[in-house]
């Protein structure tokens, strides 16, 4: 002991020594012998793309800005390497970064999805962590803690665990959820169903003009980041987005109303928290608006639709604090009420799920004949395909034509021709993220940057499993049918239309575009 | 006291603060070049952003109003490199030494720790390391080291935006002054044109410079025609300081073998 201290001590004082060496407090000896070492400075290191001759500029440089205050993501400097992926996914993919004049305005643009937390490989950039917040909420016996998961983490959570791409981990992910403590686990297919009523119905009054001043085509609104898109680049058509809100937003406004109602609980003691792919998700449950429960009970105390949005990568991390081995669980079922869903509601996760799912219903509702089996693998709107169209033939109503679109840089071209009038389509499907909500901003980093291999493995996992289910229309729910009967009558009733629907702003005053050619 | 040493003016950046998006880039690059700390207590970017001895280079976010309406706009801040620079004539030491290629550099090594530098610069540039045992005085050196190789500063390479331009000071005034000329929105000021007798970093903007935090105030003359009069007062201090060091240095050096011989000990 007595050794290590006595050569503590001596390192110490090595290093003193070091010290002075190498500090200028010899500086005036040398000052006035005239001699000179090197300048401070230019010790470390940039990437390859950095070192070159001349201020020549380079394809891929900087990085995105991101708004400190972003309810969606955060970025730590001390990981960040001036890789430039960020910007690249930003730019070429998502087409947001530069395409907007400089200089800004009061708005640093941004649409939250996470395509570049995504695509960052030293993770720098990451959601804005809110696990601490559950597991408080989780450990606070006055709270009734709920808890939906989206379609598309039930096929991606497993990676996280060293699980194959597209392990379909559905039934562990309850077992987790319950097990950590969480008072009902439910499934955001129940009102991704809900969803293809109230929407569909929505598209046949547009159709027969019942809907005044809404023209067509339709545009789909359960992804976030294409809502904010929209609202940013193309306010002019926000009258043709579905008032809809999202699945999170109807489930989170129906938890506090209508289940709360059901069980008679105090819907402030309601902590409604969501597992989603998605970093939008939070910027979208952080909306002023989505307080309809609180506007539902007139409560003067803030009720928030939905509390707390966690991503995949986050339920990992909260399963992984509890220590909890997710592969080695038993699966288990969702709690009733709000536990049901469709196979046309799971493939809301992959791109053209949302159509496919709202064809089988459409078909049924104008038709009140079962729909064909070719709506039950409409291979044309499946796939990885940028932009994909259909049009299907309706008997005594005639024929619908659809599109599907993914990854916000494909909207553009199709945007252009709705606005232009040229758009043959009815209706069509927007999803922000390239392979739709299976490759979310908040999925796990499988792959990096993302591939097409992955993002197909989760697809497949989803249509497999919508195959193999009884149930495979939204309008079969049979808890969506009680949620009719008991609560709110039907689709774009006074009641659906307070709590299932929503308004847009129109964000073109934030920046000035920049006019493409 | 001659100051034009160098024929010419040498190389320097335009920055064109209409176009940052407050990314950030530049002021990372610069900590990854020149290995510099993170510090919690001195952000390097947003509202608080500060030089520090760890902040090179700073961007600082600022909320004003342009027409009427509110903007955003981000001010990167490093050393102006001035042509004459005030911190070169205050120090004796020559720790600091403007080049041939415009930058104006600093040598730890003949650095005594005065602080002269620190009250002479107009524009409260150079930091002192407070925080060390045996602090040294730091500032943006304009990547010394890259430019002589051909190569632009590291923030410069790193802006997606295309902000910052590197090239011969004449040429960057001449751009600077196409560009204010040529777009209405400009403020007809090109900052760092005449500022302490001209700088070599110089500064276009959209909104007036005093509301974003730049000087405006500062003489137009060069700063060294006055320091030399506040510098004939250094040469009893050298002397006294020459004398405490040498000492320092002796004692070093012993100390220094002193150190080897006992690593050869631990070695075994
Ligand atoms: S992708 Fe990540 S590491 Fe690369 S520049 Fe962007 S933030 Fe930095
Ligand atoms: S979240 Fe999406 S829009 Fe925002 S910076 Fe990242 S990639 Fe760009
Ligand atoms: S700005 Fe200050 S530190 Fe930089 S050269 Fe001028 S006087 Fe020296
Ligand atoms: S890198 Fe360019 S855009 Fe980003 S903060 Fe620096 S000057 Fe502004």
């Amino acid at each position: 002991m007595d050794k290590q201290k006595a050569r503590e001590k001596e390192v110490t004082r090595r290093n003193f020594l070091k010290m002075m060496g190498t500090l200028g407090l010899v500086g005036a000896t040398a000052t006035l012998a005239g001699c000179s070492k090197e300048p401070a400075g230019g010790g470390g290191w940039l990437p390859q793309q950095y070192q070159v001759a001349s201020s020549w500029p380079t394809q891929v440089r900087g990085r995105v800005p991101l708004d400190p205050f972003s309810p969606s993501l955060t970025r730590d400097d001390e990981k960040c390497i001036l890789c430039g992926q960020c910007v690249e996914v930003c730019q070429k993919v998502q087409s947001v970064f530069g395409y907007y004049q400089l200089p800004i305005k009061d708005n640093i643009v941004c649409v939250n999805c996470g395509q570049c937390a995504l695509w960052c490989p030293t993770a720098a950039i990451t959601e804005r962590d809110e696990v601490q917040k559950v597991i408080e909420a989780l450990e606070d016996p006055d709270k009734f803690v709920v808890v939906q998961t989206a379609p598309a983490t039930r096929v991606a959570l497993g990676e996280e665990f060293g699980l194959p791409a597209g392990s379909w981990v559905q039934g562990q992910q309850v077992a987790a959820l319950k097990q950590m403590g969480f008072d009902r686990v439910f499934d955001t297919n129940f009102t991704a169903d809900l969803t293809i009523l109230e929407e569909g119905t929505e598209l046949i009054n547009r159709i027969t003009g019942k809907e005044t001043g809404r023209p067509l085509p339709q545009f789909t609104s359960c992804s976030p980041g294409w809502i904010k898109f929209c609202e940013y680049y193309y306010p002019y058509l926000i009258p043709n987005l579905s008032t809809c809100k999202s699945p999170q937003q109807m489930f989170g406004a129906l938890v506090k109303t209508y289940y709360a109602k059901q069980n008679n609980i105090d819907p402030k003691n309601i902590v409604s928290v969501s597992i989603m792919p998605c970093t939008a998700k939070k910027f979208e449950a952080a909306r002023p608006e989505m307080n309809d429960a609180g506007q539902y009970w007139n409560s003067e105390e803030e009720i928030r639709d939905v509390d707390i949005v966690l991503t995949t990568r986050e339920l990992a991390r909260l399963i992984k604090h509890y220590g909890i081995d997710l592969a080695a669980l038993p699966e288990e079922e969702y709690d009733p009420m709000m536990g049901e869903g469709s196979g046309a509601g799971l493939i809301f996760g992959a791109t053209g799920g949302v159509m496919e799912a709202a064809v089988r219903t459409a078909y049924f509702v104008l038709t009140n004949q079962p729909a064909p089996e070719v709506l039950f693998n409409l291979t044309p709107v499946r796939g990885l395909e940028g932009v994909k169209e259909a049009s299907l033939e309706i008997p005594g109503t005639g024929t619908l034509r659809i599109a599907v679109v993914h990854g916000l840089g494909n909207a553009r071209p199709v945007l252009e021709a709705v606005r232009r009038g040229e758009s043959p389509y009815h209706f069509i499907e927007f999803m922000c993220c390239p392979g739709g909500c299976v490759s979310g901003g908040g999925q796990p980093r499988t792959s990096l940057p993302p591939s097409d291999e992955v993002r197909e493995a989760r697809i497949a996992s989803l249509y497999q499993k919508d195959a193999s289910y009884k149930l495979r229309e939204s309008h079969e729910n049979k808890e969506v049918i009680e949620l009719y009967e008991t609560f709110l009558d039907h689709p774009i009733s006074e009641l659906a239309y307070k709590l299932l629907h929503t308004k847009y702003t129109d964000r073109g005053d934030n920046f000035v575009a920049k006019k493409l050619s | 006291m001659a100051y034009n040493k160098f024929d010419t003016p040498g190389k320097g950046v335009l920055i064109d603060l209409s176009k940052c998006v407050g990314c950030g880039s530049c002021s990372l690059a610069c900590k990854m070049w020149n290995d510099l700390k993170f510090d919690d207590k001195f952000p390097d970017q947003g509202p608080d952003a500060k030089l520090s001895d760890k902040n090179w280079t700073a961007v600082r976010f600022h909320a004003v109003e342009k027409d009427g309406q509110p903007v955003f706009r981000f001010v990167k801040n490093q050393c102006l490199h001035c042509q004459q620079p005030a911190c070169e004539s205050a120090c004796f030491s020559r720790a600091f030494q403007r080049t041939e290629s415009g930058a104006t550099i600093y040598y730890p090594h003949l650095c005594v720790g005065c602080r002269y530098c620190m009250l002479a610069c107009p524009f409260n540039v150079p930091k002192f390391q407070w925080d060390q045992t045996f602090p040294l005085v730091t500032k943006c050196q304009m990547c010394f080291g890259r430019i002589e190789k051909g190569e632009a500063p590291a923030c410069v390479g790193v802006c997606p935006t295309n902000v910052m331009t590197f090239g011969d000071r004449d040429e960057l005034l001449a751009l600077a002054r196409k560009t204010i000329e040529s777009d209405d929105k400009y403020v007809k000021h090109i900052y760092g044109e005449h500022e302490a007798g001209g700088t070599n970093w110089l500064y276009i903007s959209d909104v007036p410079f005093e509301q974003l935090g730049f000087r405006t105030d500062v003489t137009t003359r060069p700063i060294p025609e006055y320091s030399h009069e506040f510098l004939k007062y250094t040469p009893p201090v050298i002397v006294a300081w020459g004398g405490l060091l040498s000492g320092m240095y002796i004692y070093t050096k012993r100390r220094n073998k002193i150190a080897k011989e006992e690593k050869k000990d631990m070695s075994v």
